[in-house]
């Protein structure tokens, strides 16, 4: 508990809660607000939006919990196969819960082909879920429960996130990407699911490109058809990077020059080609991290020289020469040595930046800020 | 004598970090300094008294006052030492000792390091990883190497320490002479540039000479070397010309590769005489330091051989000179004082049975007449010919003549001693009549480097603000990369461009081509698509009433094709005669070393398939700007070639001028592309742009530029 908390209750928001849960008969006594965050894809920020709120509902005061029924972001390489996310959750909310409470099912190939041959019970488990959402929701104003991946994951436990919503009696904020007017497709079918359940969209990761369009015509369009947009949260480096230093971590990679660790890298780019086409390449990109061979100086030459690299990572084991280590140094741009090869390489980076997405307090904290600047909070929080 | 003169004319030099143990560095400076300097020699070792019999001090502070010290101490306290030396008095410092950025992380800290001592103390640093420096004048032998310098005009630097000392060895050998040797190491404070500056400077260097594996600052050097050159030639040797000898120099020092070409226009802009080969870089040396210039470029060759004479006019048909043609007078001459068997054209063929008595003759009369700018004498050995005679006959003819003559004495023992005479006055011998040749080609360059004239860059009337507006969309970006859509970049700078316009809606862009009047050219707006063309992404001719569909058109295509293109929107634009007109490419591309290198060529396969371009450093001005338009091979094409009007050939001058003044004004244009550049016979329009964008240094050019 936080001891900022000036009047805990007789709140407006509470009685608001009061006459919710009083319709629906699904939940129990508790008088608890529970908010879904949902998403349309995988790594939409999901997780970071969910803290994001919760925290900025504790700061108002309220007393919050969180779960995830539906654990989907596995790392088995920590000894058990859990979700990071939780933990991430308790630590930052500062709340003492079980883990099999915050993460009742853990939905690992396993138990899904546990689950086709019908050796999981869906009612045992919906109770199962139930269950942990009581034991978090005991004393608490407020429960963020985040969905698993997609929303549709789950449909084979009849643990979907809609069936997540009418299980729990949440209102469900939908999170969405967007790049071009045909995504509102998606999320016109997924509203449809939720039905009056859907408490609005937030889009996030919007690129400026894409942005103006967003506001000024799909915006309306939506609210047109009676889908509340609670916010357009612009695109920021800092929350669809990782930083050097996980990236060094995820890949097993030697550091061999390690200044600048803290920096992002967005996006990853190979230097398999001349010298001068290396440079006109890489000053192109922003964010990025090259990825080539230990052996090929003046690709890494051409690499440190370009304003947008980030980074150097160097495969098949071999070690630069020492100048170029000198050289990194000297302009603090962190070189990473692997053992993989250069595709291998690519494909395992690229899978960290699509599912590693810097998750920690840093990640939060600015996406409370976002919140706060481009979204309408009070109407997400209800 | 520059800033740098103490650097190699000390009164004091001290060793820091002194020894006589057997094989260490700091022994082998030391033994080198006692055998030939002219002045003191101290020792600093706070372990030893005395070294190889001189009295050693602990530090710079109870030593005699220092001029310039030597430092080979471990990599741990050079810095120390250094500061030591600073507060001292000392101001030139050369650093042996290696251990620095060439080997990695830590050595790069310690290299920042010293960077800052320097700056601080204000001393001028050789090095660190340096062999050492050289002076023939005083007998100064700072290095570690095995071989002292023989005295002579040329002064050498070399960013390479064993080159150095394989180079001194031959030179030895060869009899080739030197002034100035410097060591340039890892160039952490004192580089090339200050070098060519110093040694400019200096009226005992006659000639400067340099191993380089890069540029620091490519354009602080060619101002430098342009001030030089107008009375000291400077000839280099730039390794990494290959991509294969880039990587390696990569890899050697770790620092970038710049392109070739900006290389060979950086080092022609500057004035410098570029060697491809160590020979050449000799050869060139040789002939600037030892012989007069030529005034014309018409050579004359003298020989008793039918064969070499042939090899020589070849040879001069390959460089840039050519085989004079003798006034009737020199035949006439020639033809009195040869046999009626010898040929009196040029090449002179004085035949087998020539003495030295018909060579000097021949020689003389051809240097005689005004076409002749500089001779050749080919030899082939006879009996009745001896080449130590021949060469005190060609010493002296030159002398009374002031023209350049090279020989060709060819053989071997034979030509030992006659070789040995004529080096002794600046007159190189070659076995090869191509290698002569070449070093007469060095004179007649360095000539024409001397007598050229730079002009000023013009300085056009811009909107400055409203660029600076323009570049600082790309921090909105999700990459570093502006393209058509900011073609307003252009006319902030004078440069034409099309009527039109970029919308993102159909019926606007109905208006905008109903505004323009005619038909127009519709084009997808994508950072994402590179070849619009090729995906069916530009329209030409559309009329006003077709513009709604062809606009659905364009972008449905641009779709199909890409569809995570992000798609900024359709520029509409007016329709330009293109058949009376040629498509030209204007561009630059900023390079590590040189900074703003700009392109141009015709456009399409001109570009693309002959590569057929010309390039400059930036800032250019009218002069140069014109050079490149004539440069290019199809430059006769604007010109009006078979009947077509020529194109507004001042205007395409003018927008390479006002490209060069843009990226001058902006270093945060990395790279920037005008392609096509349409220039007709009434003027120029760019019609497409692409320029990428440092956001960081974007920044830094707010600050820098901004007036008080």
């Amino acid at each position: 508990m936080t001891d900022t908390d000036p009047e805990p209750d007789s709140t407006d928001i509470e009685t608001d809660t009061d006459t919710e849960s009083g319709t629906d008969s699904t939940s129990g006594d508790t008088p608890v607000e529970t908010l879904l965050v949902s998403s349309l894809e995988e790594s939409t920020g999901k997780t970071a939006i969910t803290l994001a709120l919760a925290r900025l509902a504790r700061d108002e005061g309220d007393s919050v919990g969180y779960m995830k029924p539906k654990g989907t972001r596995l790392q088995s390489n920590v000894g058990k196969t859990l979700d990071e996310d939780p933990l991430l959750a308790r630590e930052l909310l500062e709340f003492e819960a079980e883990m099999h409470d915050l993460e009742p099912v853990v939905y690992s190939p396993t138990f899904i082909e546990q689950a086709i041959r019908g050796r999981e019970d869906p009612d045992e488990l919906r109770d199962r879920v139930r269950e942990a959402f009581e034991t978090l929701a005991a004393d608490r104003d407020r429960l963020f429960v985040e969905g698993g991946g997609r929303y549709d994951v789950g449909g084979i436990v009849d643990l979907a996130d809609p069936d997540i919503a009418d299980l729990l009696d949440a209102r469900v904020l939908l999170v969405a990407p967007y790049e071009i007017p045909a995504d509102v497709d998606d999320v016109i079918a997924a509203a449809d699911r939720f039905g009056d359940r859907l408490a609005g969209v937030v889009f996030n990761d919007v690129s400026d490109a894409a942005y103006d369009g967003l506001e000024t015509d799909v915006v309306p369009f939506l609210e047109g058809r009676g889908i509340p947009v609670h916010g357009v949260l612009p695109s920021e480096r800092e929350l669809s990077g990782v930083t050097i230093a996980e990236l060094a971590d995820e890949l097993g990679a030697s550091v061999l020059v390690d200044n600048g660790q803290d920096g992002y890298v967005e996006r990853f780019t190979v230097g398999a080609m001349g010298s001068d086409s290396a440079l006109r390449h890489f000053r192109r990109t922003r964010d990025a991290a090259v990825i080539t061979g230990g052996d090929r100086a003046e690709i890494h030459t051409a690499a440190l020289e370009a304003p947008g690299v980030r980074c150097l990572i160097l495969t098949g084991g071999h070690r630069p020469s020492s100048a170029i280590v000198g050289q990194a140094s000297e302009k603090g741009v962190p070189i990473l040595a692997v053992q993989t090869d250069t595709l291998t390489t690519v494909e395992r980076a690229e899978d960290v930046v699509r599912s590693g997405r810097t998750r920690d307090a840093d990640t939060v904290d600015r996406m409370q800020r976002l919140l706060s600047d481009h979204a309408a909070v009070d109407s997400i929080l209800g | 004598m520059g800033r740098l003169s103490a650097l190699f004319d000390p009164d004091t030099v001290a060793v820091v970090g002194a020894t006589d143990r057997e094989g260490a560095v700091g022994r082998a400076i030391l033994e080198n300094l006692r055998d030939e300097f002219t002045g003191e020699v101290v020792p600093v070792n706070p372990s030893r008294d005395e070294v190889l019999g001189l009295e050693c001090y602990p530090d710079a502070s109870s030593a005699p006052p220092i001029d310039l010290a030597v430092v080979v101490v471990p990599p741990e306290i050079v810095i120390e030492s250094i500061r030591d030396l600073a507060e001292a008095g000392t101001e030139n410092v050369v650093v042996i000792t290696a251990g620095f950025s060439e080997t990695g992380g830590e050595g790069a800290e310690r290299e920042r390091r010293l960077r800052a001592v320097a700056g601080e103390h204000d001393l001028n640093v050789v090095g660190p990883n340096s062999l050492g420096i050289m002076a023939t004048s005083n007998g100064m032998n700072a290095t570690f190497g095995p071989e002292s310098a023989l005295e002579g005009s040329i002064s050498f630097m070399s960013q390479s320490g064993a080159f150095i000392t394989a180079v001194l060895d031959w030179a030895n050998e060869q009899g080739i002479g030197f002034r100035d040797v410097v060591s340039l190491g890892n160039k952490t404070v004192l580089d090339e540039t200050d070098f060519v500056r110093e040694w400019g400077d200096d009226p005992e260097t006659d000639v400067i000479i340099g191993y380089l594996e890069d540029i620091g600052d490519g354009r602080g050097f060619i101002e430098a070397a342009r001030d030089v050159s107008s009375d000291t030639p400077i000839v280099l040797v730039k390794s990494g010309r290959t991509s294969a000898g880039a990587q390696a120099a990569s890899s050697h020092t770790g620092a970038i590769a710049g392109s070739e070409r900006a290389y060979e226009a950086g080092l022609e802009q500057a004035g410098v005489i570029r060697a491809r080969s160590v020979q050449e870089l000799f050869d060139y040396a040789r002939a600037l330091s030892g012989l007069p210039e030529p005034e014309t470029d018409g050579v004359a060759v003298v020989t008793n051989a039918g064969g070499p004479g042939v090899l020589t006019t070849d040879a001069v048909g390959d460089s840039s000179l050519e085989m004079a043609s003798f006034s009737d007078e020199t035949i006439d001459a020639l033809a009195e004082a040869m046999p009626d068997e010898a040929n009196v054209y040029n090449p002179i063929d004085a035949i087998g049975d020539a003495d030295v008595d018909r060579f000097g003759e021949a020689l003389e009369i051809a240097l005689e007449d005004p076409n002749v700018g500089s001779a050749v004498v080919v030899a082939a050995p006879t009996a009745v010919l001896s080449y130590d005679d021949l060469a005190e006959r060609v010493i002296e003819t030159l002398e009374a003549h002031e023209t350049p003559v090279v020989t060709c004495l060819m053989g071997g023992k034979r030509a030992r001693d006659a070789e040995e005479t004529l080096r002794e006055s600046g007159v190189p011998n070659y076995f090869d009549p191509a290698r002569a040749v070449s070093g007469l080609d060095a004179l007649a360059g360095f000539r024409d480097i001397r007598e050229r004239t730079v002009d000023e860059p013009a300085t056009f009337d811009v909107d400055r603000e409203r660029a600076r507006k323009i570049l600082a969309r790309v921090q909105r970006r999700d990459d570093n990369r502006l393209g058509v859509e900011s073609m307003d970049l252009l006319e902030a700078y004078g440069i034409p461009t099309p009527q039109g316009e970029i919308v993102d809606d159909p019926d606007r862009a109905r208006e905008v081509a109903e505004s323009i009047g005619g038909d127009v050219v519709l084009k997808i707006v994508s950072p994402d698509i590179s070849h619009k063309s090729d995906i069916g992404g530009v329209k030409v001719g559309v009329a006003d009433e077709d513009v709604y569909d062809a606009y659905e058109d364009v972008v449905a295509r641009a779709r199909n094709y890409q569809p995570d293109a992000t798609i900024i929107g359709v520029q509409v634009q007016e329709m330009l005669d293109l058949e009376s007109a040629t498509e030209t490419i204007v561009g630059m591309n900023r390079d590590p070393q040189f900074g703003p290198l700009l392109l141009f060529g015709l456009g399409g396969i001109f570009v693309e398939i002959l590569e057929d371009t010309s390039v400059r450093v930036a800032p250019i001005g009218e002069g140069e700007a014109r050079d490149m338009v004539d440069e290019i091979q199809a430059a006769p094409l604007l010109r009006g070639a078979r009947g077509r009007e020529p194109a507004d050939i001042e205007r395409v001058v003018e927008t390479i001028q006002r490209l060069s003044q843009l990226v001058t004004d902006f270093p945060s244009i990395l790279e920037l592309d005008i392609n096509p550049l349409v220039a007709g016979p009434k003027g120029v329009q760019a019609i497409d742009l692409r320029l990428t964008v440092d956001p960081d240094e974007l920044d830094a050019d707010i600050s820098d530029t901004e007036e008080p």
